[in-house]
This record gives C-alpha cells, sequence and structure tokens, in this order.
C-alpha cells in the first residue's frame, strides 16, 4: 500500500507529509470539573478532567509533603475503537500511558505551589484514530489551564511518523497500523524542552533527527492554537462578566 | 512575546510560559522566575504593581490575573475557618472550610492540639471544656503538620470558636472568651471564643 503518493505528495487522507490534522479545542466542558477541555486531532476525540487541588486521599502515595502529588486516569471508551471490545480497568497500555500523561504534567504543574495537596487528572478517548497518547497530553493539558492551575508553560504533544522515506506527521490510525516508526514528542513551546519522548520500532540516528525535529514543529503549532483557545476563552469569560 | 489583545483592562491577556519580563521585574501572583525572565503561569491579564514607595527593592512586581483560580490551599501561616469533627483528650479534629476569606473547593484536614488551644495555662487546657463537634472555628495554620492533618491554633484573642450550637439545638452568643450562651434556655457552656470584631 501506498502511504504516499509518489506522484503528488499526498498522503491517504489528503494531506502533504509535514501537515497536521484539523484541530478543535474546546474548555469546560464538564460543569462538575475544576476544569475541563475536549480535544480534537482530527478524528481522534479526548476528553479531560482536572479535579483539584485537593487533600490527598491515599497518603501512602505522598512521597514528599512539599509538592502536589499529581495522578492521572486514562480510559479509552469502548466505542472508541473499530472493534467494540471490553478492556478490564489497568490494563498494560492505560496503565502505561496514565504513567507518560502523569510524568509529563508533573514536569510542568509547579507543584511546590500547593503542598500536600493532589491533583487528579481524567482523560477519556472518545474516538480513536491514531496519536491518542498525543491528543490525551494536549487535552490535559488545556484542562489544567482552564483549572488555574500554574504550570510553567503549556505542554504540547504530536507524533511524527516514517513511511515510504518520507517524515509524516501526525499519523493517523492507517498510518499507524503499517508498522513503521512512530516518534510521540511533548515539548514546552517557550521554554523549548522536551519533556516526552517515546519511539517504537527502528530508526537511523539521523533520520531520527529528522523526524524528531517534524514532531517538534507539529508542537509548535499545537500550542499556537491551545493559546487562542485560552485567550478566546478569557475574553468570552470577560464579557460576561461585564 | 504576550500576545496582543484588545482589552478594556488595559492588560494584554497572557498565557502560561508566556514571557513577562527580564530580572528587572519581580515575579507576583500568577508569575515565576525562569532563570534571569518572568513567566506567566496562569491564563489571564498581565499587570504592573510598581514597588511600594520607600522600600529597598525599587523593581515593579508583574502578576497575572486569573479569571479562574484553582481552590485555596492552606499555607503556614493562612488563617482558616474550620469546622470541629472529631474532639479527643489531647486534641481536635477540624475539616478546613475556608483559606483566608476563600472557599476551599475540597476539605483538608486539620487538628488543632492541646498546647495550641490557648496561650496561658496550656497545661491545664481541658479539650472538651474548649470545642465541641459541629463548632466554626477560626484557627491560624502553624505548620504543614504530619502526614495526616495540618497543625492550627487558637492561641490568639481573634481565634477560636465563632459559631455553635449548645445541646438543645439553640445558638450560642459569646459572653466571654471562655463563655457563651443558649439563646433558648439560657445554659452557659464552656468554649474557646474567639473575640468579636
Amino acid at each position: 500500500m501506498e502511504y504516499v503518493n509518489p506522484l503528488t505528495g499526498f498522503r491517504v487522507d489528503g494531506r502533504r507529509p509535514n501537515e497536521m490534522r484539523q484541530l478543535k479545542g474546546e474548555v469546560g466542558v464538564v460543569a462538575r470539573a475544576d476544569g475541563s477541555a475536549l480535544f480534537e486531532m482530527g478524528n481522534t476525540r479526548v476528553i479531560a478532567a482536572v479535579y483539584g487541588p485537593r487533600e490527598v486521599q491515599n497518603k501512602g502515595q505522598q512521597v514528599n509533603s512539599k509538592d502536589a502529588l499529581v495522578r492521572c486516569e486514562y480510559r479509552m471508551a469502548d466505542f472508541s475503537t473499530g472493534d467494540r471490545r471490553r478492556k478490564p480497568k489497568g490494563d498494560r497500555r492505560s496503565t502505561e500511558i496514565s504513567l507518560v500523561i502523569r510524568q509529563t504534567m508533573e514536569a510542568s504543574i509547579l507543584t511546590h505551589l500547593m503542598p500536600r495537596s493532589q491533583i487528579d487528572i481524567f482523560v477519556q478517548v472518545l474516538q480513536a484514530d491514531g496519536g491518542t497518547r498525543a491528543a490525551c497530553i494536549n487535552a490535559a493539558t488545556l484542562a489544567l489551564a482552564d483549572a488555574g492551575i500554574p504550570m510553567r508553560d503549556i505542554v504540547t504533544s504530536c507524533s511524527a511518523g516514517y513511511l515510504c522515506s518520507t517524515p509524516l506527521l501526525d499519523l493517523n490510525y492507517i498510518e499507524d497500523s503499517a508498522g513503521g516508526p512512530d516518534v510521540t514528542v511533548g515539548f514546552l513551546t517557550k521554554m523549548d524542552k522536551v519533556t516526552l519522548l517515546q519511539m517504537d520500532a527502528k530508526l537511523p540516528m539521523d533520520t531520527f533527527e529528522t523526524v524528531m525535529d517534524l514532531a517538534i514543529e507539529g508542537c509548535k503549532a499545537i500550542a499556537n492554537y491551545i493559546r487562542e483557545v485560552l485567550l478566546e476563552n478569557t475574553r468570552r469569560l470577560e464579557c460576561q462578566r461585564g | 512575546m504576550a500576545a496582543t489583545a484588545m482589552d478594556h483592562d488595559g492588560g494584554e491577556v497572557v498565557t502560561p510560559g508566556e514571557l513577562l519580563g527580564n530580572s528587572s521585574l519581580l515575579a507576583g501572583l500568577g508569575a515565576y522566575a525562569d532563570g534571569r525572565c518572568v513567566r506567566a503561569s496562569i491564563t489571564g491579564h498581565r499587570r504592573l504593581v510598581p514597588p511600594p514607595p520607600g522600600s529597598t527593592d525599587q523593581r515593579s512586581t508583574v502578576e497575572v490575573v486569573g479569571h479562574k483560580a484553582h481552590g485555596a490551599v492552606p499555607q503556614p501561616g493562612s488563617v482558616v475557618i474550620a469546622r470541629v469533627t472529631k474532639v479527643m483528650a489531647r486534641m481536635a479534629s477540624a475539616d478546613i472550610m475556608c483559606v483566608d476569606s476563600k472557599a476551599v473547593k475540597e476539605k483538608f484536614t486539620g487538628m488543632i492540639r492541646q498546647q495550641d488551644v490557648r496561650a496561658t495555662e496550656i497545661d491545664k487546657v481541658d479539650m472538651f471544656q474548649s470545642y465541641r463537634p459541629g463548632d466554626i472555628v477560626r484557627a491560624l495554620v502553624l505548620s504543614l503538620g504530619d502526614a495526616r492533618a495540618y497543625y492550627l491554633s487558637t492561641a490568639q484573642n481573634e481565634l477560636g470558636v465563632v459559631s455553635a450550637q449548645s445541646i438543645t439545638g439553640g445558638t450560642l452568643v459569646p459572653i466571654s472568651w471562655t463563655e457563651m450562651q443558649c439563646e433558648l434556655t439560657g445554659q452557659i457552656e464552656q468554649r474557646k471564643v474567639a473575640k468579636v470584631e
């Protein structure tokens, strides 16, 4: 199967290799949460809710009382994939992605400002079409900003791959299933720091640098969009307040 | 740099991570220092506060005023309003409800120890004559405490019970710093009463 048309340079869904899927972000979608966000990257749709800072419920998890404890729970809805299947809670993939999101958010949240408290992040995938963990990180960071949690920077995440000798940005499900390498990068755009880097399959080092640079460019584009969403939300709140 | 915004507030709207200035500014609320620059940590309006007159540090303070702040977290030195939940021989357990006039979204557990009830005659404090379950108490956060609760203190005149109910259910009215009287029955009950302002 040809993932990049050699004549026209288009991908199977009509995008160019360095083109992002359509982004859509919305804040305040869960009324009872302190902060919430709905984030779409193409056909991948993720909802995130943030509760806290609140009292630590499981005291044993509180490693040190100087910082806030960040917990994350990741779930895929049964209807989110092509095959409807019931996964047990806490399967290996969910645990791994929960830990990835938690570590990425911990690097950004100013935890020392909220000692002896707990911040809970709940992320649920409503529709999966590749790049779910990147969409989850973007949804979580948007929800944290909506909750007013102080952060060092807005963490954004984007995936990139390498198929048909071409670096591809923001893989969809078909490209993700092709068996090629998949690089996921979490990035602090204003501070220019990488907080997450994951890859499967093999890549030569020079090609890996190219793919990673492409993913970082995608993160910057997502950060610009997320800032626009936050600014728009602030202006709307200001108009409502009078 | 910060995004340009047409706001009648005058301050531009910034998002987390945006640069607010260099080391010639102090980081206030909603901002933090990152090396030699000051960045925003929340979404909101950028605001510049001139230095107070006569201070040694003549740098202005840059703040970010957010529309939606997260729930308050008790800090050492905060004055909190708490509800007593359990009274024991040497301590009383309380749920913190407000921090510095700001409501806590979810409760934090506090503890008033026997030696922190009042400043005088610490050895002779009787916990059951100072607090009852259900009392509303104004207290000062001493420290983060142990793993279970914040340490609270009422060893000041303005701290203590601010609202209570008697055994018969009537409202108790303060009559001295150690006594309250029931409105319905006139029964006098012992409490560590806060000074009414």
